[in-house]
């Protein structure tokens, strides 16, 4: 029965934006009693079938997962499923654990959680952290077949009533790439961050989700009306009539937004006052291309050309990389395409390659690496030049932070256009990107040798700041909003500008549409986001004009702090994009 | 790398190789060497600090949980076992391609 309570409002960190409503369901992973049953002789085989078919259940369950997965472009989900899969096929859970109810006549129940608990001691034992911490796959899909085998059970988010909001302890990575074919209103959960598994494959399909509420003060088995705020983190339990009538609204409001948004495709990403802005996409893989021509891009302003190992789980040969590259620019029917070389190192390692560093993200990664292993360079850079040959394709190098650097790494492309038989006017053109602030100050030397250069913010903040992306002590330090690094970006585009080279923003901040003004304030020509952000981005600068946006950078400039910028462009937005609901809050 | 190979019978191979990656035996290598032996016919051990495993066994490959600059003893034994072996031996070689993201 449900008891009327009054609106209760919980905070927890905001990880993706929307308003969600819907009836509480708890997601319960707590696992039940297990009851020792001795077989008869006859039941055993009748068991083992149960066994089995719980086993290959479970294998369709990933198998469908993975697809999707991998169809999304989602990849490092669908290697993790991968291992899960093998995991289901291992012999120590399937032919071992039969030999067990044949040995012992217990339940395949009692059977299998007695060998999984074996195995996790085993885990246990280990030394290692890292290692031990496999083990949480083994978990994930222990749960999978032991809800199997109990029927009647949620076994996965199908069971989930649609359109409720689902609060769990966490979610797996499995839970989140079946949650988009269910409608599943949205996501709460203890625990998690910005960039856990869960938060990204979240963000990437746009699942309003609230991380770390505490449930402690939450009777779970209750009936709650619940309202996620995904904007402001914010949960509403047992929401008032007036609160549920203003999120309906709201909701409402929101869904009608995303549409006409989407009209603007053809629409150039022009200001009133006719400032024409360059609006590229960010990808990883050619499938985003589908959207980059349905939202009307510029082109492709980020290649992540990494991401092409995926597949094959080693660096592709010089005529591999070059069907590959080839392929992607028959995707971009014309439209241009950069290409960042392979950017390497800090938390990405590579075999053998990397010596050990004590502190990887100041040590051999990017252009770094890629200059210590001219084969794997050169052999890329090959590959590029010659798929790009009559093409809008051009090439950036990953954080430089010399000049040296990057002269080394023009004179390498020089000489491999030389050996192809390349003319010299019809070069490819480099750009450099600045992600580090020793590259920052000297922009003047840089923007004389490059023909134009991409600020990566999300490095360029966390390297200026001398703060970890990743540290969630001191989350509230990475603000991109600070004035130092306004004051980096706007002496980028100076001396950008005086050498007639163009400058774009690849970085997060590029797709948050409060700070679009801003950017094209500071001079910046060009903004290159995830695919998803191209028409709310557009929006943003159709809806202001370049004089407006001058003056709103020479305020921000002005500013002390980051709460004042974010507070100046924030009210400044309000004002531009009244009718978005998402980013005014 | 270093390796020895001895041949015993005229189906069994016995190999040292190197773990050079520098995350060990994880999650991604030990999925590629389970799908390495997929379809082989040969029955492919490792061994480790006096521990022997089937080397088409994920979560046993897991549980030897060996690092960086560890050795393993590959035993393969089967028709296909020249093959195999030279497969293992080129995968541990490549370090498994570790790909970054």
């Amino acid at each position: 029965m449900t008891i009327t309570t009054q609106e209760i409002r919980f905070r927890g960190t905001p990880i993706c934006r929307g308003i969600a409503i819907g009836n509480l369901f708890f997601f319960d992973r707590k696992e039940r009693e297990v009851s020792e049953v001795i077989l008869s002789f006859e039941a055993v085989e009748e068991e083992i079938t149960r066994f089995q078919q719980a086993l290959n259940r479970s294998r369709q369950d990933i198998n469908r997962l993975q697809k999707k997965l991998n169809d999304e472009g989602a990849l490092e989900g669908a290697v993790i499923l991968e291992a899960q899969l093998m995991m289901l096929e291992d012999p120590l859970i399937t032919t071992h654990i039969e030999a067990i109810i044949r040995g012992t006549k217990r339940n395949a129940e009692f059977a299998f959680k007695a060998a999984i608990q074996k195995y996790q001691s085993k885990f246990d034992a280990l030394s290692d952290p890292f290692f031990r911490d496999r083990f949480k796959d083994i978990q994930d899909i222990s749960r999978r077949v032991m809800e199997y085998m109990n029927k009647g059970r949620a076994v996965s988010l199908d069971d989930v009533p649609s359109g409720s909001i689902v609060f769990a302890s966490e979610l797996t990575p499995s839970d989140m790439a079946e949650a988009e074919s269910l409608s599943i209103g949205g996501f709460v959960t203890e625990m998690g961050g910005m960039t856990s598994h869960t938060a990204i494959v979240a963000i990437a399909k746009g699942i309003p989700y609230v991380a770390n509420v505490s449930f402690d003060l939450l009777d779970l088995s209750q009936e709650y009306t619940v309202i996620i705020d995904g904007r402001r983190g914010e949960i509403i339990l047992n929401p008032t009539t007036r609160t549920l009538g203003k999120y309906e609204k709201l909701k409402t409001q929101l869904q009608g937004e995303l549409k006409v948004l989407e009209k603007m495709a053809s629409l150039p990403a022009e200001t009133y006052d006719g400032y024409r802005v360059r609006l590229s996409a960010n990808i990883e893989m050619s499938q985003q291309l589908d959207l980059v021509h349905r939202y009307g891009a510029h082109g492709v302003g980020l290649f992540r050309s990494e991401y092409i190992f995926f597949p094959k789980n080693e660096i592709p040969s010089e005529e591999q990389q070059f069907q590959i590259y080839q392929q992607l620019i028959q995707k971009m029917k014309g439209l241009p395409l950069v290409v960042r070389a392979f950017d390497l190192g800090g938390d990405k390692s590579l075999p053998g390659y990397l010596p050990k560093e004590g502190n990887p993200f100041l040590g051999c990664r990017a252009i770094r690496f890629l200059l210590r292993e001219k084969q794997i360079l050169k052999t890329q850079l090959r590959a590029i030049i010659r798929a790009g040959i009559g093409a809008p394709v051009s090439v950036l190098f990953p954080m430089i932070s010399t000049l040296a650097e990057f002269l080394e790494v023009k004179e390498i492309i020089r000489e491999i256009e030389r050996e192809l038989g390349v003319r010299p006017e019809d070069s490819i053109r480099i750009g450099c990107m600045i992600e580090v602030p020793s590259a920052a100050l000297i922009a003047d030397h840089l923007a004389k040798e490059c023909d134009f250069i991409s600020i990566g913010t999300n490095d360029l903040v966390q390297y200026s700041l001398a703060v970890d992306r990743g540290n969630q002590v001191m989350a509230n330090l990475y603000d991109p909003a600070n004035p130092s690094i306004l004051r980096l970006i706007k002496l980028i585009t100076s001396e950008a500008d005086q050498k007639h080279v163009h400058v774009s923003v690849c970085g997060e901040i590029a797709a948050d549409p409060r700070f679009t003004a801003l950017l094209l304030g500071l001079g910046v020509q060009e903004l290159s986001v995830a695919p998803r952000y191209l028409p709310i981005v557009k929006q943003a600068i159709r809806n202001t004009s370049i004089v407006e946006a001058v003056d709103l950078a020479e305020r921000a400039l002005c500013s002390v702090n980051s709460h004042e910028v974010l507070e100046l462009i924030s009210n400044a937005y309000k004002d531009s994009v009244p009718e978005d609901n998402l980013y005014n809050c | 790398m270093s390796r020895q190979q001895t041949q015993v019978k005229s189906t069994k191979l016995v190999s040292k190789v190197l773990v050079k990656n520098p995350m060990g035996l994880h999650t991604r290598p030990a999925t590629a060497i389970v799908k390495l032996l997929q379809n082989c016919k040969s029955d492919v051990t490792f061994t480790y600090k006096k521990e022997t495993v089937n080397a088409k066994s994920i979560l046993s490959i897991l549980m030897l949980a060996a690092k960086q600059n560890t050795r393993i003893m590959i035993s393969v034994e089967g028709d296909d076992a020249n093959e195999v072996m030279e497969k293992l031996e080129k995968l541990f070689d490549n370090e498994f391609g570790e790909p970054s993201k």
